[in-house]
């Protein structure tokens, strides 16, 4: 229907008298073709990379299997959002864990083939696993918060059987292996592209494939476009919907915006926020939005600096901060808050991100800053990144002014991303804000992350003896209750000494023509193109 | 040869530059939890930001000399050949814009010279300064806004071909030429058609420096003795003002033309980015903002070759122009 339409105006007017007339082969199959566009660039089909975008991600999840990955359930906006607790196998046929939890058997789909046909054995997903622990790569540092550290943890039982184990009962251990990074190599083809100082073909692996998965790779332009082909003969689930898939950059978000609404393109999860809701109400397009509940947006505190490592000036920020202005004024309440909760004391649940006792309250906030110390106010900054400007910045007036009336003078300091991160890894920045994110959404691993450690993610640079002991007990605890009653500690211990404060999970906003159905938020927060279809 | 130290003090001042610029790359392009100092680290190494600086710099002239410029972290892919891939897409919008400035800057130039004050005049003058004035996101944005969201007349916006067209084989990288050798004659009239809007708006912001310098040099000639002779001689104004005023009046514009056609190429990044224009100016912005030395200081190499090209051939087109101009 559209190309006619095209056609029809093309027929009338003048400019257009070149580039739009017949093709009708291309049409037949543009219902079969599902096209992304996105402001950001792929720049590798090896996810594991260094630099790797987020694009880049999303493009491997379709281009390879993993052994297992996570199931789906309805979320509670009514769209479709990955669900942890789901393990399902997608080159293995059946996992098999031991009673200790600390062994785990593959045994591979027998007839799974890679993209060349040759079949998928037990010694390619050895070398897959090696390398993810052995190779330099992003691979190593999150499957090691798993238990996966060396190659002797891997054997080969027989051709189509490989066992895992970990030296520990790891509650991560599995959901890890699920992970994007864990991917299946054609070790064959791989090995063949190897030299000495570059064993693993890391350097091939960057523009080639050697996989497995549902998708093909057409075309691959870095920073302009990548054109996957489905693979036909794949096993690692239900055939998926779209015969061929472009994922497109197009830098500007308002061209974007209407490509999709002139239908021209299927998906954009990266629209300007402002835009989102008057597309959506003009009604040509659908809109799925879903709070981002592996995701949080805090405010920092850099904790092992004056003035922020007085935990009384933290709690009296904490109390001063109008958290239901910020909402709405940064985020538009397109989101789920993570402040006004309830509870006193101890949380009802473990879960985590949830809605912590966060409150605005002048008069205490007054009282803290004086037991604090500072009766007479204190200068800081308040710093966040350039990228993330379209919410920081309305984020940061209001928490500047709301600080003002509490005597904390407020400098605001708006940075170049690769400068904000260079600040934030040497620890020198007092106070900022940021959104982060965790692929396994489990209570433990979002602590182990962001609440202990020297690494970037802690934020805060938080270091509670408690914590930090409870984090390691958690992470081995198999019995459920066990892991709820440590779980609800270390949340009870964070909203008592707020290195952070949390506000909320931003919403993604998927934007689709109306017959494009299925969408699913993923871990990675990009779009699995298996899971859709044209209605 | 006489531009070697020129472009040698811009390989070295670029170099520094970026070097002096906060933010790590190393930091930046390491993520991941736990990424902490021995994966920054292994980036470095990688990128040989270990190294003393003159260490690295001497590194990098050598690798230079070899024709080697690095490689970008955001692509992941060599610097020289991100430039081969998208030179050819800066260079085709760019020769099709100036060239559709010319055409329409010349006549309108000789236009306003010929009869100063007039309707047309003023005419002309409007036009040179709205396209000045304009930026060309806005130009851009408004043109996308009003031939394809609107009107629908134009193809969207995104990049040199239909998506859903198919390429020709590269030879040149230029897609109309290397359609049209082809015999492709659907990718041809694809790709031109996604020219036109871009090519519009450059065209459009460059109209007047040629525009006006066009007008006030052939003013200047007008007035000229040789002028007021052939006019006596009885030629025909046409054979007196297109054939022996408008090639004395060209010098100027020459010289102007060459400046043009460097800053667009390397300024058009605006442009490129309204319509994801895959050239190589927003891969320098892009390689800039997240702090990736290589491809900036291959593309600001790349363009100081390219203005020296030009430069050259701008003293040679002197030659053509007015033949009393010698190249030595």
């Amino acid at each position: 229907m559209d190309f006619r339409r095209r056609d029809m105006m093309a027929g009338g007017i003048a400019l257009a008298s070149s580039g739009l007339l017949g093709r009708p082969a291309a049409a037949q199959s543009r219902a079969e073709t599902l096209r992304q566009v996105t402001g950001n660039s792929v720049n590798t089909l090896d996810p594991t990379m260094p630099g790797s975008t987020r694009e880049a991600f999303g493009i491997s999840v379709n281009i390879y299997d993993r052994l297992v990955s996570f199931g789906r359930k309805q979320g509670s906006n009514g769209g479709w959002v990955f669900d942890p607790d789901i393990i399902k196998g997608e080159l293995a046929e059946k996992v098999d864990t031991s009673a200790d939890g600390m062994t785990f058997t593959f045994h591979l789909k027998r007839d799974a083939k890679f993209h060349d046909g040759t079949p998928v054995t037990a010694e390619d997903v050895k070398w897959s696993l090696d390398r993810h622990v052995a190779a330099r790569s992003l691979a190593a540092v999150q499957v090691q918060t798993g238990g996966w550290t060396k190659p002797e943890q891997f054997t080969i039982i027989d051709p189509h059987t490989v066992q895992a184990k970990v030296d520990k009962p790891d509650r991560l251990a599995l959901p890890n292996l699920c992970t994007l990074y864990c991917i299946i190599f054609n070790s064959k083809q791989a090995k063949s592209h190897a030299t000495a100082q570059d064993p693993w073909a890391q350097e091939w692996l960057k523009t080639n494939t050697a996989g497995s998965g549902a998708y093909t790779v057409e075309v691959f332009k870095p920073g302009e476009q990548v054109i996957l082909r489905r693979n036909d003969a794949w096993k690692g689930g239900p055939l998926p919907y779209f015969r061929r898939v472009i994922c497109q950059t197009i830098p500007e978000a308002a061209t974007r915006a209407s490509l999709i609404e002139k239908g021209d393109a299927d998906l954009s999860i990266d629209l300007q926020a402002s835009d989102v809701p008057t597309l959506a109400q003009r009604g040509r397009v659908k809109l799925v939005s879903t709070p981002q509940f592996n995701a949080f947006t805090m405010v920092a505190f850099n904790t092992q600096m004056a003035p922020f490592n007085n935990v009384k000036l933290r709690q009296a920020v904490a109390a001063a901060l109008p958290y239901q202005d910020i909402f709405k004024a940064a985020l538009f309440e397109r989101g789920a808050p993570l402040f006004g909760a309830s509870w006193r004391g101890s949380p009802t649940n473990g879960k985590f991100p949830q809605p912590l006792p966060l409150a605005t309250n002048l008069e205490r906030a007054r009282a803290l800053m004086a037991e604090a110390g500072h009766p007479n106010g204190l200068d800081t900054t308040f710093s966040f990144n350039v990228g993330s400007a379209a919410t920081s910045e309305p984020l940061a007036a209001l928490v500047k002014e709301s600080l003002g009336r509490i005597g904390i003078r407020v400098e605001i300091q708006k940075l170049p991303d690769a400068q904000i991160s260079t600040l934030v890894t040497e620890k020198k920045l007092p106070f900022l804000t940021e959104t982060s994110i965790a692929w396994l959404p489990s209570t433990d691993y979002f602590f182990r992350n962001f609440f202990t450690g020297a690494q970037r993610w802690n934020y805060s640079s938080w270091n509670n003896a408690e914590i930090n002991a409870l984090c390691e007990k958690a992470r081995y605890e198999l019995n459920a209750a066990e892991y709820e009653r440590l779980c609800k500690r270390m949340i009870a211990v964070l909203a008592e000494e707020v290195p952070v404060i949390m506000l909320w999970q931003p919403n993604q906003d998927a934007v689709m023509p109306l017959g494009v159905d299925g969408y699913t938020y993923q871990y990675h927060r990009q779009v699995d193109y298996r899971d859709l279809k044209r209605a | 040869m006489a531009s070697a130290p020129a472009l040698f003090g811009v390989v070295v001042f670029t170099f520094l530059l970026m070097r002096v610029l906060p933010g790590d790359p190393a930091v930046f392009f390491a993520s991941g939890p736990n990424a902490g100092e021995a994966e920054i680290q292994a980036i470095r190494v990688q990128m040989g930001l270990d190294k003393p600086i003159p260490e690295q710099l001497v590194r990098y002239l050598w690798d230079i000399g070899h024709g080697r410029l690095g490689r970008s972290m955001g692509t992941g892919q060599p610097v020289t050949v991100d430039l081969a891939n998208r030179l050819p897409a800066s260079l085709e919008l760019t020769f099709t814009a100036l060239l559709l400035a010319l055409c329409c800057a010349l006549p309108l130039g000789i236009g306003a010279a010929l009869a100063p004050n007039s309707l047309l005049d003023h005419g002309v003058r409007l036009l040179c300064t709205l396209g000045v004035c304009v930026p060309t996101f806005v130009s851009g944005l408004l043109f996308i806004y009003a031939f394809y969201y609107l009107a629908g007349v134009a193809p969207d916006p995104t990049g040199r071909i239909d998506i859903f067209a198919s390429q020709p084989p590269t030879l040149t990288g230029f897609l109309l030429v290397d359609a049209a050798l082809a015999g492709d004659w659907e990718a041809w009239h694809s790709a031109a058609s996604q020219l036109v809007l871009p090519a519009c708006t450059m065209a459009l912001f460059v109209l007047a420096p040629l525009a006006r310098m066009t007008r006030a040099s052939m003013l200047a000639v007008l007035t000229s003795d040789f002028v007021r002779t052939g006019d006596a001689l009885g030629l025909s104004r046409r054979r007196v003002v297109l054939v022996y005023a408008l090639r004395n009046a060209l010098l100027p514009v020459i010289t102007i033309m060459g400046i043009v056609f460097s800053t667009m190429l390397g300024a058009n990044v605006l442009v490129e980015k309204v319509f994801s224009w895959p050239g190589v100016a927003s891969y320098a912005l892009d390689a800039l903002l997240a702090s990736d030395y290589a491809p900036v200081q291959g593309f600001v190499l790349l363009m100081a070759l390219i203005f020296v090209a030009v430069n050259l051939l701008v003293d040679l087109l002197y030659g053509l122009a007015d033949p009393r101009v010698s190249v030595a």
